[in-house]
């Protein structure tokens, strides 16, 4: 095994050593994950609140519109099953259900719900739980005191007529009672349903961008080591090796360590300057961090060996490596996340390990992902790399 | 005592109707001698080294080093061996003693040994002052000089050096050549392939000649001269008619071979005193001029020539 280290050791002094491999590996991810963190907004104040409404009536539509001048929160509304995914996914803090008949039950001073889906218990349900609650509580009041003026108004004809003054009095003295009871009884209770491992943290621009420029450039970094591969097969020196005691697979081990260190060493100085430079909770669950990043650069050096074992000149593996890291991070989300895509999008990004990878670090960020909601990711971030590794070892040469 | 021993090795590359580059070669060198393969490109001299330094697997026969079968037992053979590779096999981002180390590395050398081992290389290579420079620095002749000290690290038991020549100025080739003469005083064996005749005959205590594949004579360079005999290599230039002047002086008494060598006859003769006036005449009753004499005594070069009917550099 020590033949292994020394060769993987080699390739990384070489790498340290090219000016241009340090530009690809940490300056222009860095470059980029502030370019799209800053494209994708840098985060909002206001926590996303995924709102369906059952319901058409006034009271609903005043709640709506309270709900969205609200400071506290901001109103997507969408269809239940996109909310609920929605919520799943940690791109939005809650969703909220306003049932149908809420306006009628209202109005008729019957107890009506509000359910509230996310995390009981999180930080980003407890402030929306709390806005909608004021704000259903007040539209609650409203509506009593609404009642009791019309109550007041609608006296019957023929009475003697008062003055303004009388009527509004009359009003107070009706909706007084009736408010107070709305405030000792609230009419508006709110449910919180537990959903899926959602946190309700609000993402960040860069909790977009952190991980999908992580992974757009560790594929990148494969030109590095595979431009390395070609040149050592172009200069005798892998031959020249087979004349000394190295073994076969030493000699792959070592390229395909030498890969795995550069892409891992990558990782952590990307994901170290996400979590301190960018405010990216990367750290949420370490272990489960931890898998992802070995499933990251087990998929890149087995590709990246790959591709130098297939490729026989620089040119052709820059071209390659460009183009396949371009394809292969806009289909994994990379660029912008899945979720904002088609079905067929999603299911052809789902064919890569990164998609999944990618998954899974956006998981850890959001969601509080573990170990055990990675496994998915590594799993097949497992499978994919043997397969990329025997056909690697299949079509590795010494000369061209 | 026989240190190589090659038996009927062959090798063909994509067979049945792949090339034979390799037919059936076999010669044995002894402790302590260098040994040259001596022939033009394509003669089967670097595949013959691949597989004694098991990097090709032999179509056919075997070769034993140091008593180590090359098809049964190439561990035990690269323990045996150094290998000078035709080309800088090198890695120029790294300095000559990160080289060494790398290398010495792979050559399962550790801690001090290690570190000493560099240390006499770079003394016997004398780049020590240079050791710290990166090898894209450094001139075609230092860079030869480490390719070969990587492959004396592990003190080899046989030095294989694949035309280690190529390439470089005169003086770095004088360098190498003394540097070789060296390592064979210190009692190293050593297998050299080259397409010159001069180092072939300067630096080698048994010579192989190879063409297409075959092994066509063995021997010291004496014993390999004497098979062209007392014959004299004559160059000759003409003003025109070159080619029929060359069927012309085939038929002239005394001359035993004539061919055309790019721009100049090559003749063997029997006796370049005697023949050489009747080339004149020749020349002239064919309406041509000599313009050019080169007479030269019986050498490599003439027995290649003897044997293939070719110029070695063909």
């Amino acid at each position: 095994m020590k033949r292994v280290w020394t060769l993987a050791g080699k390739d990384l002094l070489e790498t340290r050593r090219d000016r241009l491999s340090l530009l690809f590996t940490l300056v222009m991810p860095l470059v980029f994950t502030a370019f799209f963190g800053l494209l994708f907004g840098g985060g909002s104040d206001r926590l996303p609140l995924a709102v369906w409404s059952g319901d058409t009536g006034p009271a609903a539509t005043q709640l709506l519109g309270a709900l969205e001048r609200s400071d506290v929160v901001a109103v997507h509304r969408m269809t239940k099953a996109d909310a609920e995914k929605a919520v799943d996914d940690g791109r939005q803090a809650a969703a909220l259900e306003v049932p149908a008949g809420f306006s009628g039950d209202l109005a008729a001073g019957k107890p009506v719900t509000l359910t509230v889906v996310g995390v009981s218990g999180s930080t980003g349900v407890q402030a929306v739980q709390t806005e909608v609650s004021s704000l259903a509580g007040r539209q609650a009041v409203l509506e009593r005191a609404a009642q009791a003026a019309a109550a007041a108004a609608g006296k019957p004809i023929g009475q003697p007529q008062t003055s303004v003054a009388n009527l509004t009095a009359a009003a107070l003295a009706m909706a007084r009672p009736l408010a107070q009871q709305s405030l000792a009884h609230p009419v508006a209770t709110l449910r919180v349903v537990q959903a899926g491992a959602a946190a309700g943290q609000v993402p960040t621009g860069f909790d977009l961008s952190s991980p999908g420029m992580l992974i757009n450039f560790i594929m990148f970094s494969l030109l590095t080591a595979g431009i390395a591969l070609i040149q050592e097969r172009q200069n005798f020196t892998l031959l020249r090796l087979m004349t000394t005691q190295v073994h076969r697979w030493e000699l792959i081990a070592g390229k395909v360590a030498g890969m795995f260190i550069l892409t891992f060493v990558q990782q952590i100085i990307l994901i170290a300057a996400g979590q301190f430079l960018f405010g990216v909770d990367y750290l949420r669950d370490p272990a489960a961090l931890l898998l992802m990043m070995i499933a990251t650069s087990l998929v890149a050096s087995t590709l990246g060996l790959l591709l130098a074992s297939l490729l026989k000149s620089e040119q052709a593996l820059i071209a390659t490596v460009v183009i396949t890291s371009m394809a292969v991070s806009a289909l994994s989300g990379a660029w912008f996340p899945l979720e904002i895509t088609g079905p067929a999008f999603r299911f052809v990004g789902h064919l890569l390990p990164t998609a999944w990878i990618l998954d899974g670090l956006r998981g850890i960020i959001l969601r509080g992902f573990g170990v055990a909601d990675v496994m998915p990711a590594l799993v097949v971030a497992l499978a994919w790399s043997a397969g990329l590794f025997v056909l690697a070892v299949w079509r590795f040469r010494l000369t061209d | 005592m026989s240190i190589v021993e090659v038996q009927e090795l062959r090798k063909q590359y994509d067979p049945p109707k792949g090339v034979l580059a390799v037919d059936g070669v076999s010669f044995d060198i002894a402790q302590g001698e260098i040994f040259s393969l001596l022939g033009p490109n394509g003669a089967g001299k670097s595949t013959t080294i691949s597989m004694l330094s098991c990097l090709l697997h032999p179509s056919g026969g075997d070769a034993l080093v140091d008593g180590h079968s090359v098809v049964t037992d190439s561990q035990a053979v690269k323990e045996a061996i150094g290998v000078v590779p035709q080309d800088i096999a090198l890695y120029p981002d790294m300095s000559a003693r990160e080289n060494l180390v790398f290398w010495g590395k792979m050559y399962g050398l550790a801690g001090g040994e290690l570190q000493t081992r560099v240390d006499e290389v770079l003394e016997l290579i004398t780049l020590v002052d240079r050791q710290k420079d990166r090898l894209e620095k450094f001139s075609g002749g230092m860079k030869r000089r480490v390719n070969i000290g990587v492959a004396l690290l592990h003190k080899p038991r046989v030095l294989y050096l694949d035309e280690p020549t190529v390439g470089i100025d005169p003086q770095s080739r004088r360098s190498i050549l003394d540097g070789i003469l060296a390592l064979r005083d210190q009692g190293m064996t050593i297998l050299y392939t080259t397409h010159y005749m001069a180092e072939a005959q300067e630096l080698s205590d048994r010579i192989g000649i190879v063409d297409h594949g075959a092994m066509i004579a063995v021997g010291t360079n004496d014993e390999l001269v004497k098979i062209v005999g007392e014959e004299a290599h004559v160059d000759l230039r003409v003003d025109h008619y070159l080619d029929g002047m060359v069927e012309r002086w085939a038929q002239v008494l005394g001359v035993t071979k004539a061919m055309i060598d790019e721009d100049h006859a090559v003749l063997l003769v029997q006796d370049a005193n005697e023949v050489l006036p009747r080339l004149f005449e020749a020349a002239a009753a064919a309406g041509s001029r000599i313009t050019e004499v080169n007479v030269t005594e019986p050498n490599l070069e003439m027995v290649f020539l003897h044997l293939t009917g070719r110029a070695l550099r063909e």
